[in-house]
């Protein structure tokens, strides 16, 4: 069962290798403008508290009881990513696992609605280490839309436009590690290859809903590697999920008695700052093409301008200049 | 010389880790992980063979990453607790100090169990 450890959601799968553990940590970000432009990565501005939902069962409704997992509070259209973290053993490789993210039960890398398992047709999940985080919503190759939360119920969310509904919000997150046999086959590879001489250098109007959805945001550079193990290596008998309920950062601290995280700074804001934006240097690598539904969804500064016939605050575009060069284990650190 | 961290013990605990990982990969040279870390070859060695006090909390966070650490252990190992965990016991220093002698005896995967894993439910 997954643990809840320093803000991070940590799996462990010691019945395949003892110091297997993989790790996914909710990045606070700015929002990026919502335009044609496609931006480069935007930086992290530190984690977003996360807590047991049980800890508050006399403050949340039965259905997020329900539901387990953990709480975590978000501002209205403020937006959010995924780092992942695998830990490698001293004598061996990162330990792989899958992982499958979606918001509002819709899968973000295939735009289908939730199915058990992995799916390779189209491919629905990532793979760790090869995919060192995730921003948004895969709508073409290469592309995302970014994680944006919107309040339940409004109508902003990629649910409610892939579903009809917006029933479910937050994020669900599964996580299956690699079978003992296929493990075993990489570590192997992995020790051959080092005994070698050659070491490879490896603000709007808010809504009254207390939960929260994804709606999606701009656009952005990001990959999503397709899966280069055989389906059948992964173990899904032992894949542990869990349910990240957004809860709106107007209301943690009734709920929770803690001081809501102060708003995130404007990509306007940021930009002005003169402070970095960033490229992944493993960005040329070949991409999944992204999800067919999710193609063609709505940003939420599209649905703002239809629903209120305004443009939506802090939508211009802005100057991001040259981008830095990140690796896989590099985390986006934004000084602010 | 040191205050807090056990003699002989966080500087070995450092170059052991370390130079696991140099056996496999030579990203681990004393030079690399030191740049990477933000802090001299010579200040790492030096810490290494325990001839000054431990770093601060930020380097050894860097270091606890960089070497696949947990953050709290290599704090815990240099004598120091982190500042948002200092904020937490300080908030109700009676109570953990209590929730912590309670639990000393307590095996691991029973801690894990009561303070930290995250239930399922339906969804």
């Amino acid at each position: 069962m997954p643990t809840l450890e320093s803000n991070r959601l940590v799996f462990r799968f010691p019945h395949i290798e003892e110091s297997a553990q993989f790790s996914i940590e909710f990045q606070r970000t700015l929002r990026i403008p919502d335009t044609d432009r496609t931006y480069s990565l935007p930086p992290g501005l530190g984690l977003f508290p996360l807590r047991h939902v049980e800890d508050f069962a006399d403050r949340l409704d039965h259905a997020t009881i329900s539901r387990g997992g953990v709480v975590m509070p978000m501002w209205q259209a403020e937006a959010m990513w995924l780092n992942f973290h695998s830990r490698r053993p001293y004598d061996g490789p990162s330990f792989p696992v899958a992982i499958k993210v979606a918001a509002g039960k819709i899968n973000a890398v295939s735009g289908e609605t939730w199915r058990p398992g992995l799916n390779r047709h189209p491919q629905d999940y990532m793979v760790s280490p090869q995919q060192p985080w995730l921003d948004g919503f895969a709508v073409k190759p290469g592309v995302i839309r970014q994680f944006v939360a919107m309040p339940l119920g409004d109508g902003y969310t990629v649910e409610h436009q892939i579903s009809g509904t917006e029933e479910w919000g937050g994020l669900q997150i599964q996580v299956a590690p690699l079978k003992n046999h296929a493990w075993q086959k990489i570590r192997a590879a992995w020790r051959e290859k080092v005994r070698t001489p050659h070491f490879a250098e490896d603000r709007l109007c808010d809504s009254s809903s207390r939960l929260m959805g994804l709606g999606a945001g701009g656009l952005m550079k990001q990959a999503i590697y397709p899966d280069q193990f055989q389906l059948d290596d992964w173990d899904l008998e032992s894949m542990d999920r869990v349910f990240v309920t957004l809860l709106h950062a107007r209301d943690w601290k009734s709920t929770t008695g803690e001081s809501a995280p102060h708003h995130p700074p404007t990509a306007q804001e940021y930009s002005k700052a003169g402070l970095p934006w960033f490229d992944y240097y493993g960005c040329d690598q070949a991409s999944l093409p992204g999800g067919e539904k999710l193609a063609s969804i709505a940003s939420v500064g599209e649905l703002f301008k239809k629903k209120t016939g305004a443009a939506m605050p802090n939508c211009e575009d802005v100057e991001t200049g040259v981008p830095k060069i990140v690796g896989p284990r590099q985390v986006r650190v934004g000084e602010w | 010389m040191k205050q807090g961290a056990q003699v002989g013990k966080f500087g070995d605990h450092i170059r052991g880790l370390r130079e696991k990982r140099a056996g496999f990969d030579s990203a681990f040279s004393l030079r690399q992980v030191a740049t990477r870390c933000g802090i001299t070859p010579a200040y790492l060695s030096r810490v290494e063979r325990d001839e000054v006090p431990p770093p601060g909390e930020e380097t050894l966070v860097k270091l606890a990453d960089e070497l696949d650490e947990d953050r709290d252990v290599m704090l815990a190992l240099a004598g120091k607790i982190s500042s948002d965990l200092r904020a937490v016991i300080l908030a109700r220093p009676r109570l953990f100090a209590e929730l912590i002698r309670a639990l000393k005896s307590a095996p691991e995967h029973a801690v894990l169990r009561i303070v930290r894993e995250v239930r399922d439910g339906d969804w």
